[in-house]
């Protein structure tokens, strides 16, 4: 009596013995920690349902007392009146005109230290060690003396904001540039390459990747700046509205801010992964 | 062209089958088919392989890229289960990987965090063997492969040569019944190769090991193998199963070894 | 003599930016052009650090700060590390937390001052939940990322040689991602150190680097500010060497 030729289905008691290893793939993929899969869609969403869920029994039943925990209702009537009388979009667009501002500033002047670094070894050499021992100083260390010398408006909070994008802007900027691979350069040599040509034609074109990894650290490092130095001294912006409503104990104000912050911080991340996507599809093959 | 293919009876199960062990093949691959889905594809890897496996043999396996021979090693060796046929050991269906079955691959995925001898003593690491028995056994297996005095060595200080013996090592220090080999001497260098076959072969012969070897190298698979099975790809199926005849016909000095090379290069069509 | 000079310039060139910039700062600070209360000179930071440190005001701040940044850091990386691993191991925990935790990500650090102020108080308490949750995130991403990009051939490997998921974990996994593990440690630590200015900045008053330059913005004591800057630098530097030797000490498999 032969032994039936059914296939074996994966998972059963024949399956292999450690079942809890997944089979040997036919393409082995690297898994990217954060990629939500549509069709977990549904359990995906369970948790925060439950939380949400959560919240709104502890303001029914006051299991946390409501300065504690505001009830959701709350911090929607915050961010909707807030949204009415316009000082929600007010203090929000105060405070992304400030990363505007500090990015920019940082970001270009970034870009062409950068670009000088990353040409000149003689240079980097002298700058390097000095610039990473400064870019060991938290922010917030600057900022009691930027404040007392500049006070309490915009000026020191650009100047700090333009500092943090500053610095991961020339770092990045400096090793893309100066990590050019050599067969290129070499190229740029064989086809008599004016020098600017070469930088134009070669050196930046591939430097691109990475001086974006520095503009997109820039950029959220300057929106967490933002936010720092807003609630240590300021009479506008989200932080300031998370400030004043701690002050007062009205958590749902700093709730209500704090979902504004998270959004911003969801749609940056959004946008710049798109943005890099799209720069990424014209350079195939590069990680 | 010839084409001689030894033809299996299928066998009964271990209940139906008389004890007579010897005589009986050791490992029996019966009419194994299995396709991958590719994209929405689907791709035939093997059709209708039939191998008997006698015990103590050296079996070699050639065939050009994508005619399957990997993946049958792994249907072998038990971490790929899903496939129509049947593969028994002693007339046992394979369900799971056993430290009967051992493997070298290609690379020699020698863990680089441990030592030479931790990585060999890993093999052991499921077996109820004493820590003073385990320490015997990988010195014993080390010296096998002449690499005892690098026993505290990290792979990343070893040569590519040495490290694959290294793996050789591991694969034989659980004393398996099966030696499965997959194309193991193809990331080396010609020198190194030809050195490593001279083991491999010493190496079989001593310790009387049942071995499977998958490699797209047909003088390696003459010189080492009693029989060559010759396979086909698109889909994986096999052309031939021929025994190396003489003795003369293994040694590589001898004008037989090339003819029965040439021969079985000429199964290529 | 030839061989001489061109070392010297080797040597010499990290220091000529800084010295420089001392240089303009001093000239600048005694000529008068600016309030001395804006400029302090160099000899005057000297001497208010000196004395700083000769009070022990110096020591036990620094060593306040620090405790608190080791306190928050040891409770941040060890949740990061347990859910990194968890994350790893488990498709149902990532199917489960993987959005709420990438949220959360992306919600900004101190964003959370003022909500975690509310809950655990402006005091001790507050500082070390901010601390922590600061250490939590880059813990979490990098051991999260170390488990998931174990190479399929070693978890072949591990199911050729039966091993089951224990020694998978000890044997395998644990080591072939400790590299990135480390990785995200070492950022751990220094956001960790952020987060402890911050905390002392922002919230209450209290033993500590911050909370002395929190006194000494409000007492507009800039030589006594400045001197912290050069603290926190120094700080800053042996932290990150520290946590270099740390881990090339414990990796020494790696081929460097």
């Amino acid at each position: 009596m032969a032994r039936s030729n059914r296939p074996v289905p994966q998972g059963s008691e024949m399956s292999g013995g450690t079942a809890t290893l997944p089979p040997p793939a036919v393409r082995p993929r690297r898994r990217h920690p954060g990629t939500v899969r549509l069709g977990n869609l549904a359990i995906g969403v369970a948790m925060p349902i439950a939380l949400l869920a959560l919240w709104q029994a502890s303001a029914r039943f006051n299991i946390l007392p409501e300065q504690i925990l505001p009830p959701p209702q709350a911090v929607i009537g915050v961010l909707r009146d807030g949204w009415n009388d316009g000082s929600l979009q007010a203090n929000t667009l105060v405070s992304l005109g400030r990363v505007a501002n500090g990015f920019l500033a940082g970001g270009v002047i970034g870009l062409l230290v950068g670009v000088v670094l990353g040409l000149s070894a003689a240079w980097r050499a002298m700058v390097q060690p000095l610039f990473l021992t400064l870019a060991q100083v938290p922010i917030l260390g600057w900022l009691p003396i930027l404040i007392l010398i500049s006070g309490l408006g915009d000026t020191p909070k650009i100047i700090a904001i333009g500092w943090s994008t500053f610095v991961p802007v020339v770092l990045n900027t400096s090793q893309g540039i100066a990590q050019v691979p050599r067969s290129l350069l070499e190229l740029g040599d064989v086809l008599s390459f004016s020098r600017w040509s070469r930088l134009r034609s070669i050196i930046l074109p591939s430097a691109v990747p990475q001086i974006f990894t520095g503009l997109r650290e820039g950029l959220a490092n300057g929106w967490q700046t933002l936010v720092a130095v807003e609630l240590l001294g300021s009479f506008s912006g989200l932080g300031y509205m998370m400030a004043y409503g701690r002050q007062l104990f009205q958590l749902e104000m700093v709730l209500a801010a704090v979902v504004v912050v998270g959004l911003i911080g969801v749609l940056l991340y959004l946008f710049l992964g798109f943005i890099e996507r799209r720069l990424l599809r014209w350079q195939a093959g590069r990680s | 062209m010839t084409n001689l293919l030894a033809v299996t009876n299928v066998q009964t199960t271990a209940a139906q089958q008389t004890p007579d062990r010897a005589l009986a093949p050791a490992l029996e691959i019966t009419r194994v088919s299995k396709s991958f889905d590719l994209g929405g594809r689907a791709v035939q890897a093997l059709s209708d392989i039939s191998i008997a496996v006698e015990a103590g043999e050296f079996l070699s396996i050639v065939g050009a890229s994508g005619c399957g021979k990997s993946t049958l090693l792994r249907l072998i060796l038990g971490i790929d289960t899903e496939y129509e046929g049947d593969i028994c050991v002693d007339g046992q269906r394979i369900l799971k990987p056993g430290p009967d079955r051992a493997i070298v691959f290609q690379e020699h995925r020698l863990l680089p965090w441990l030592t030479v001898e931790g990585n060999v003593a890993a093999a052991l690491r499921r077996s109820s063997l004493s820590k003073p028995e385990r320490h015997r056994q990988v010195t014993e297996h080390l010296t096998l492969v002449g690499l005892e005095t690098f026993a505290g060595a990290y792979p990343a200080q070893l040569s590519g040569g040495m490290a694959q013996r290294v793996a050789i090592a591991r694969a034989l220090v659980s004393r398996p019944r099966f030696l499965l080999l997959d194309e193991p001497l193809g990331a080396l260098d010609a020198l190194t190769r030809r050195r490593l076959q001279d083991e491999l072969k010493r190496i079989a012969q001593d310790q009387g090991i049942t071995a499977v070897l998958v490699t797209h190298d047909v003088d390696e698979a003459v010189y080492l193998g009693n029989r060559v099975v010759v396979m086909h790809p698109h889909p994986g199926r096999i052309g031939a199963i021929l025994p190396v005849t003489t003795e003369s016909a293994r040694d590589r000095s001898n004008p037989a070894f090339f003819a029965s090379a040439i021969r079985f290069s000429r199964c290529w069509a | 003599m030839t061989s001489l000079r061109p070392s010297l310039i080797l040597h010499g060139r990290p220091y000529v930016i800084p010295v420089l910039l001392l240089l303009v700062w001093e000239i600048t600070a005694h000529s008068g052009l600016v309030d001395s209360k804006f400029v302090p000179s160099l000899e005057a930071v000297a001497r208010r650090g000196w004395a700083e440190i000769g009070d022990g005001d110096l020591g036990s701040d620094l060593l306040a700060s620090l405790r608190r940044d080791m306190t928050g850091f040891v409770v941040g990386a060890t949740l990061g590390l347990s859910f990194g691993l968890l994350m790893g191991f488990s498709a149902l925990a990532r199917r489960l937390f993987g959005p709420l935790l990438l949220v959360h990500r992306q919600i900004a650090l101190f964003a959370w001052i003022p909500l975690l102020s509310a809950w655990f108080g402006g005091g001790e308490d507050g500082k070390l939940a901010f601390i922590a949750m600061a250490a939590f995130q880059p813990t979490l991403m990098n051991t999260w990322r170390g488990v998931a990009n174990i190479p399929p051939s070693y978890r072949e490997l591990a199911a050729v040689l039966t091993f089951n998921r224990l020694d998978f974990i000890r044997t395998i996994a644990l080591p072939g991602a400790m590299p990135e593990i480390f990785v995200g440690l070492r950022s751990a630590l220094i956001y960790a150190w952020i987060a402890t200015i911050g905390s002392e900045l922002l919230l209450d008053i209290s033993p500590g680097l911050g909370g002395r330059m929190n006194e000494g913005q409000q007492l507009f004591e800039m030589d006594l500010l400045v001197f912290y800057l050069f603290v926190l630098g120094f700080v800053g530097v042996l932290l990150s060497l520290f946590a270099l030797r740390l881990e090339s000490h414990l990796i020494r498999w790696k081929a460097r």
